[in-house]
């Protein structure tokens, strides 16, 4: 396998939630849109207020999918990822939690009061916080372009290489898997019988795959070896990514708001 | 700071990706075969066997934060306790307890020990106890029998996590006895996983012995606090 491998693999085949659309929000120096995900988090997290998480969904991280045209997209994960984990996890602390005074309802075991109703819905919000500033990020911002950026303020190049690449591996490798299985299966593998026999099966799926791919690291470390991966010099870039003054006030506005919510939790206290 | 840079060798970097994708795949394939383990850091293990403890906990961290950016986000937030396994696993291998297959099965109880002291506070804090796995019925059982959240979470996780991680463990030590020597003779710390002399069936037996006596051990520990 050769590592340069812009022919081999095109880009729809890297692993990633990317859209590629044209918006501000896309336009953006990915810098500044990690930010603000991580500010989101920080702030549904310190901020002693209920109904902050509520609102930043409903007020930031909804708005915003708008304005980066990938509302439908956004929906739609939050919808497959997000609603499942969520859900459960209201439902079962709601029940499940202890402390509870105020009974609002029982069954047998279930118990649901409004003390754990309220505890399980600030959990569930603050994780769908969480999980959709991310879902959001990923959906604007290339891997590639957040890498580049990253790396010319200083993050270690092999850092990026084993991001990136790592993104081209997985889907590589999950068609290997796909097809050992199958060709296991037609030899006769049973892959669906009892339990013993799953477990059997899985040395004979997991063996090729993992030597198989393990054979490839040397191949590709003399390959990358050979373009100068070790090498101390500076590197310089092919692509340039725009680093605007809105940006840069936009991430210290972040950080300011970050530091207000801290100070009100600190205050509230 | 030498011995760190010696461990981050160029092998090494080419190996992460890759055990990152050996993670994914077998974390998958085991879904497939509806088996009751996870086995989602066999790479990680192995990384931190042969590359030392910081190649393992960066491998750890990586690969959850790669799975979380692009597949689930959910996995996000347990990037710690991803970077402890392999950790464990490279401190453990230093020390010589990756060399025979009953050594590999304290290995892996060990890993299992640092995941369910760095897990747990993440499932208590962020999640509030209660996170979105299968688990989460035996911590809501265990809560309604009148534990507090922190011991609830941990005895859910002393159940589960040692069977998880010494299969881990021995997964990848089988792997790793699989390879050829001139193979691993090229990573930073092939002395870390050469086999002792004399292995053998009878061995690898004691090992699954241990296995299970550690299973019903924590199967009576779980009853005494329940009881």
């Amino acid at each position: 396998m050769v590592v340069s491998s812009g022919k081999m693999h095109p880009m729809h085949e890297r692993l990633s939630l990317y859209i590629h659309r044209e918006s501000v929000l896309h336009r953006l120096n990915p810098l500044t849109k990690l930010t603000l995900t991580f500010a989101l988090i920080l702030i549904a997290y310190l901020s002693p207020w209920y109904w902050t998480g509520s609102m930043l969904i409903a007020v930031v991280i909804a708005p915003l999918s708008f304005v980066g045209r990938v509302q439908r997209e956004y929906a739609w994960a939050a919808l497959r990822l997000l609603a499942p984990a969520t859900g459960f996890i209201f439902v079962m602390q709601s029940f499940f939690l202890p402390g509870g005074q105020t009974e609002l309802f029982r069954f047998a075991f279930l118990r649901l009061t409004s003390e754990t109703l309220a505890q399980g819905y600030l959990t569930a919000i603050r994780i769908f916080v969480m999980v959709s500033a991310f879902i959001l990020f990923l959906l604007t911002t290339h891997p590639s372009a957040l890498m580049t950026d990253l790396t010319r303020r200083g993050l270690p190049s092999q850092l990026a290489y084993v991001i990136v690449s790592t993104l081209q591996i997985i889907p590589q490798m999950e068609s290997k898997a796909q097809t050992i299985i199958a060709a296991q299966r037609s030899r006769g593998l049973d892959t669906e019988g009892t339990f013993l026999k799953r477990v059997r099966a899985l040395v004979p799926l997991v063996g090729p795959l993992v030597f198989g791919s393990l054979v490839e690291v040397e191949e590709r470390a003399i390959a990358i070896e050979a373009r100068g991966f070790t090498s101390p010099r500076p590197k310089t870039f092919l692509h340039e990514l725009p680093d605007t003054r809105t940006d840069k006030i936009i991430r210290w506005g972040l950080v300011f708001l970050v530091l207000l919510t801290l100070g009100a939790n600190a205050w509230l206290s | 700071m030498n011995w760190l840079k010696k461990d981050f060798n160029i092998m090494t970097w080419v190996l992460i990706p890759v055990a990152i994708a050996i993670n994914v795949a077998i974390g998958q394939i085991v879904v497939l075969l509806r088996l009751p383990l996870y086995l989602d850091s066999i790479g990680t293990v192995l990384v931190g066997a042969v590359c030392g403890p910081m190649a393992g906990l960066l491998t750890g961290m990586l690969s959850n934060i790669i799975w979380g950016l692009a597949i689930d986000p959910n996995a996000l937030p347990w990037f710690p306790v991803a970077g402890v396994i392999g950790l464990v696993a490279g401190l453990c291998a230093n020390a010589g307890l990756f060399k025979s297959w009953w050594k590999v099965v304290v290995t892996g109880f060990l890993i299992a020990l640092g995941a369910v002291v760095s897990g747990t506070p993440i499932s208590v804090y962020l999640y509030g106890g209660i996170t979105a796995s299968g688990s989460a019925f035996i911590t809501a059982f265990l809560l309604q029998t009148g534990q507090d959240i922190v011991s609830a979470v941990l005895s859910t996780n002393f159940l589960i996590e040692p069977i998880d991680k010494i299969s881990t463990a021995l997964l990848a030590f089988a792997i790793l006895q699989g390879l050829s020597q001139r193979f691993v003779a090229r990573f930073p710390r092939p002395e870390n996983v050469t086999a002792e002399k004399g292995q053998n069936r009878t061995q690898l037996f004691i090992a699954v012995g241990v296995v299970i006596v550690l299973v019903l051990l924590a199967a009576f520990v779980v009853v005494r606090i329940l009881g």
